[in-house]
């Protein structure tokens, strides 16, 4: 019986369908640390899992198993009944875990309302910053506009002020002035005349008030108008 | 060492260490490559006996799952994989020891009757698998079932341990027996 065992396949496949192999394949560079952070944490599930099937034999191994021979049909009596406790204990941690899991579902649709009234109102700020900005940009346009029209104004007297510069300074303008200068001198020049014929008629000029009118009048200064 | 025990060797990491014992190598053989085909995250190892015990100089890993392969067709098996029995620890029979029948299709060819060793897997309380390992798709089919157990066997499902799988998988296998 002892000789017969032949361990066929002690070398038998270690295939690893781990994640060794595909993680040297060249180019796999970008995936490597999130599969080995996978791996990892498996790793360390698998650990708890087993540290738990390990502790739970140790506390199984102090149990006292009964030291007397019983019957076999005592035996399966028994046995039975620890299966229907295990089984009891099974349901009414489902149980447990039902009525918990219906507590986490409040919770969940809790948050998922709060998140969506909250995503609502951020849209909304969004919308009155987009506003703000709208009417900002109005302004400015409009500032620029009123810079412009200022300016143009601007160009505009400078210019009728050089027009008129200009102009004052154009010969035809002399030539009125000097006219004009003459046509003065001239009117002068008859006024004295006619003053001077008027006194040497030595009338009584005061008395009559039409000739006392006309002497006034002569006395006018005409380069006043100038 | 002349009895297997469950929990005398630490596992190794990401690994599943399972044993097939049975007379049929070609069958074995075909299983294993069938596992080892499986997608699975878990390093895979599978060792084939023909019988217990296993020769002890040779360095192995721990055993997470063992499963004793019998063929319908012939009483030698039967006798093989009882008398291999003796070698297994009781603490493996806590979930970790599986029975698979095989050749259950050709009722014709069988000599072991289906409740003998619907009988003899209820005395060892462990689960008991009917396939016929000739057609490869059965065998696909339980190579992945197999690989599913191992992972749970070897405690790389959390919260799910070999006891509960145990358990789980009982529930629907009792209450036919009862009526034998």
């Amino acid at each position: 019986m002892e000789t017969q065992s032949e361990e066929q396949a002690a070398a038998e496949a270690a295939d690893s369908r781990g994640e060794g192999e595909p993680l040297q394949v060249a180019g796999a560079q970008a995936a490597r640390p999130e599969d080995r952070m996978a791996l990892l944490l498996r790793v360390r599930a698998q650990t708890k899992q087993q540290l738990l099937e390990y502790k739970s034999m140790v506390d199984a191994n102090e149990e006292k198993t009964p030291e007397q021979i019983m019957q076999e049909k005592q035996i399966e009596v028994k046995i039975e009944e620890l299966e229907k406790e295990i089984e009891e204990a099974k349901i009414a941690f489902e149980m447990k875990k039902l009525a918990l899991d219906s507590v986490l579902m409040d919770n969940m649709k809790q948050i998922l309302s709060l998140n969506k009234s909250v995503m609502k109102s951020q849209q909304e700020t969004r919308d009155l910053e987009d506003k703000l900005l709208d009417v900002r940009k109005k302004r400015l346009q409009l500032k620029q506009a009123s810079e412009r029209k200022l300016l143009e104004i601007q160009t505009e007297k400078n210019k009728q002020k050089d027009d008129l510069g200009s102009m004052e300074n154009s010969g035809k303008i002399k030539t009125i002035q000097q006219n004009l200068e003459m046509e003065i001198q001239i009117t002068t020049v008859i006024q004295h005349v006619f003053q001077n014929l008027i006194l040497g008629s030595k009338a009584n000029w005061a008395e009559d008030s039409a000739l006392k009118e006309t002497v006034l009048q002569l006395e006018k200064n005409l380069t006043m108008i100038q | 060492m002349s009895v297997l025990r469950p929990l005398d060797k630490l596992p190794g990491l990401n690994t599943a260490t399972i044993l097939l014992v049975g007379t049929e190598d070609v069958l074995l053989q075909q299983l294993a490559e069938a596992m080892l085909k499986e997608d699975c995250t878990s390093e895979l190892k599978v060792h084939l006996a023909k019988s217990l015990p296993l020769p002890s100089n040779v360095n192995r890993p721990r055993i997470d799952l063992i499963v004793f392969v019998v063929n319908l067709h012939s009483k030698h098996s039967l006798r093989n994989v009882e008398e291999s029995l003796h070698h297994v620890d009781a603490a493996f029979f806590l979930g970790k020891v599986s029975f698979l029948a095989t050749g259950a299709g050709r009722e014709s060819h069988c000599s072991i009757h289906r409740n003998t060793v619907m009988k003899l897997a209820h005395t060892y309380r462990s689960p008991l698998l009917f396939c016929d390992l000739e057609i490869e798709d059965f065998r696909a089919t339980m190579a992945q079932r197999l690989v599913r157990m191992l992972q749970i066997c070897a405690g790389h499902v959390p919260s799910v341990s070999a006891l509960n799988l145990l358990s789980l998988l009982q529930n629907s296998e009792n209450p036919s027996l009862e009526d034998l």
